[in-house]
């Protein structure tokens, strides 16, 4: 069911003249999205692949803008980082695929709403438009997860991927000196990355013990390919003197106006800090990343129903094993449906797009698989969830940590709502995170809880004792509100602020 | 100002040109989203948070945690690591 109500209908009725059809919608160009448009097209299906950013790719495949590689023949290979190279060639080996008659990229282009009938609510510079669609790929990713600290919010201080994107994507480092915190096998490729484009890393802060840490690293055996790849990372790591401070959390960012400095801490096996271990670290620039979140806010505007998680501690949307949701027509894959990692991401792609053309009456063989016998490509998709999924415990966060985060640090950046406000309303009811939108407006601001709703329900859950599946997902809202002054309607996400100007003026 | 982000060689930018932030010119590459033309011009704090009066920047990269937000063209609340740098783009944000 759509949560849009009759009055934003009007809105969008005054404002759009026509409505497009498209038989396959995919949405999200991430290596699920774009896996999912080529499998569909070369089925013989029409698809629209919706993207908000520039330039398909997605997160990982992040790929600079046209205006950076027009000049000269594109990167400059000499002055590389290796790091990067592959991700780079990898990245535009698959993106070839989307030159295809049969796909619609539409980029700048953001999907603010969609109902289980699989119309799209769209906005894109050159105006709002609407899209009814026969079959819909959600292939949306997922955001990063992380754990606050004091002085978190202070400039310098950022995610790790917000890191990595600049660096891929607009060629620029963020600090001169970069300290990264969290936990699991993104913060060391992260590492050596920024490492090899020129900065110097002051530290690793990573949460798990050296022996849990590696624990893990050796369920890796059977994947020799990635094995290979994270002992070349650490060898880089080691060979570059980067100190990585194991079983370690970062406790406060330190600086006025913007970081200068962290205080980090060891942990005991439950993510406690000890008290006396605590060490002084100067920096430029801070980076976290607690591992990701589904990013399920359009299937859940779409009435799909969702799980819970628990490799991951996220809730993701549900699928069945030819990636249909729980509403007929529409599709998941990539990260939205679980985390999973590229690879992953990439055969549930193919999978949805098979499924999808399919229902559509197109029976080409796609990929080399037949799509009426997809087993080899199911076989390999289980394949690749398990050892995923065996990796698990490198992401895990600790509950403890959460118990440890003093109550006046600000837990929800848009509103600055603290920790301590957060246990006061758990603790006097709000055992729910929608509860706690009452109490303290809890995923009521800009970024309408993608950063703090995930950290919210783990403060809940650890005051209260109760578990995260229990303490449940904020309902995904319309991104559109009306704008306290003036009356005008305008969507809530700042970047499309424009439609309320064309329709108040309409 | 020193920048502490810097641009890295690996990439061949974009056609150069002037934007201004607070009416102060500052150089930009086509291509380039403001966030990244701030931050390479020395700019870490992009507003004040709305109910204190901290500094905030750029945190997610990816257009999710809308700390971002600065006025280009009179339009207030942009996401700079969303929206493109263009000639002349009039940025404001609030110093510390
Ligand atoms: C910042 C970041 C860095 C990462 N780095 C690594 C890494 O180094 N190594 C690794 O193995 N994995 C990494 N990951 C995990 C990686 O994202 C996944 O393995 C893989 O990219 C998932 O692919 P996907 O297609 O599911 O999603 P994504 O690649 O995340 O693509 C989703 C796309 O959907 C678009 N989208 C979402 N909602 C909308 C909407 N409403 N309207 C329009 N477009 C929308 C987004 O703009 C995005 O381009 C990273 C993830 C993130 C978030
Ligand atoms: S940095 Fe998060 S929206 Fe721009």
């Amino acid at each position: 069911m759509s949560l849009v109500s009759s009055r934003h209908r009007t809105i969008a009725r005054l404002h759009y003249r026509t409505m497009n059809t498209t038989e396959i919608a995919v949405i999200g160009a991430g290596p699920a999205g774009i896996a999912a448009a080529v499998t569909t097209a070369e089925a013989g299906a029409h698809v629209t692949l919706i993207d908000e950013n520039p330039r398909p790719g997605g997160q990982y495949y992040k790929q600079p803008p046209f205006a950076f590689d027009t000049r000269t023949e594109r990167w400059r290979q000499r002055s590389l980082p290796l790091s990067l190279a592959e991700n780079i060639q990898h990245g535009r080996e698959l993106l070839a695929g989307l030159n295809h008659s049969r796909i619609t990229v539409r980029p700048n282009t953001l999907v603010w709403n969609i109902t289980a009938d699989r119309v799209l609510d769209l906005f894109a510079p050159e105006g709002g438009s609407r899209v009814q669609a026969k079959r819909v790929i959600v292939a949306s990713g997922a955001y990063e997860r992380v754990v606050p600290f004091g002085g978190w919010t202070l400039p310098g201080v950022t995610t790790v991927g917000a890191a990595q994107l600049l660096l891929k994507g607009q060629g620029l480092l963020l600090g001169q000196k970069i300290l990264l915190c969290g936990t699991g096998p993104l913060l060391q490729l992260a590492a050596a990355q920024l490492l090899d484009a020129g900065a110097e890393i002051a530290a690793i802060v990573e949460l798990h013990s050296r022996t849990e840490f590696l624990g893990q690293g050796l369920k890796l055996l059977g994947q020799w390919g990635k094995l290979g790849q994270g002992m070349a990372q650490q060898k880089r790591l080691v060979e570059a003197g980067v100190p990585i401070k194991y079983g370690s959390i970062v406790v406060e960012a330190l600086g006025e106006n913007q970081i200068e400095g962290a205080v980090i801490a060891k942990v005991d096996s439950n993510g406690h800090p000890l008290a006396g271990t605590e060490e002084k670290i100067y920096t430029d620039t801070l980076c976290i990343n607690f591992g990701f979140v589904p990013a399920t806010e359009l299937t859940r505007l779409a009435g799909c129903e969702q799980y819970f998680d628990s490799h991951f501690d996220a809730f993701a949307t549900k699928t069945n094993d030819e990636l249909e949701t729980s509403v007929r027509g529409i599709f998941a894959a990539g990260e939205v449906r679980g985390i999973g990692g590229v690879e992953v991401a990439l055969l549930e792609g193919k999978l949805a797009g098979n499924a999808a053309a399919r229902q559509l009456g197109y029976a080409a063989k796609a990929n080399g698989h037949d799509p009426s016998t997809s087993q080899p490509l199911q076989r390999e998709w289980q394949k690749a969830r398990a050892a995923f999924e065996s990796l698990s415990g490198m992401f895990a966060v600790k509950r403890d940590l959460f118990q440890s985060i003093a109550d006046d640090v600000i837990v929800c950046r848009c509103e600055e709502v603290t920790a301590g406000a957060r246990r006061d309303a758990a603790r006097a009811g709000a055992q729910q995170l929608n509860a706690l939108k009452a109490w303290n407006r809890c995923g009521m601001g800009r970024c309408q809880g993608r950063v703090c709703g995930p950290i919210a329900a783990q403060i809940i859950a650890s005051e209260t004792g109760a578990n995260l599946e229990l303490v449940g997902m904020l309902t995904a809202r319309v991104a559109m509100t009306k704008c306290a002054c003036g009356g005008a309607w305008r969507i809530n996400w700042s970047s499309v602020s424009q439609i309320a100007r064309v329709c108040s003026t309409s | 100002m020193t920048a502490l982000s810097k641009c890295v060689p690996t990439l061949e930018r974009g056609v150069p040109f002037t934007i201004t932030v607070n009416g102060q010119a500052i150089e930009a590459y086509a291509g380039e989203s403001i966030a990244t033309a701030l931050l390479a011009a020395g700019h870490r704090a992009f507003r004040k948070s709305d109910a204190g009066d901290a500094p905030r920047g750029l945190f997610c990269g990816m257009g999710i945690c809308f700390d971002c937000l600065v006025t280009v063209d009179g339009l207030p609340n942009q996401r700079a690591c969303m929206t493109e740098a263009r000639e002349g783009s009039d940025v404001r944000v609030s110093e510390t």
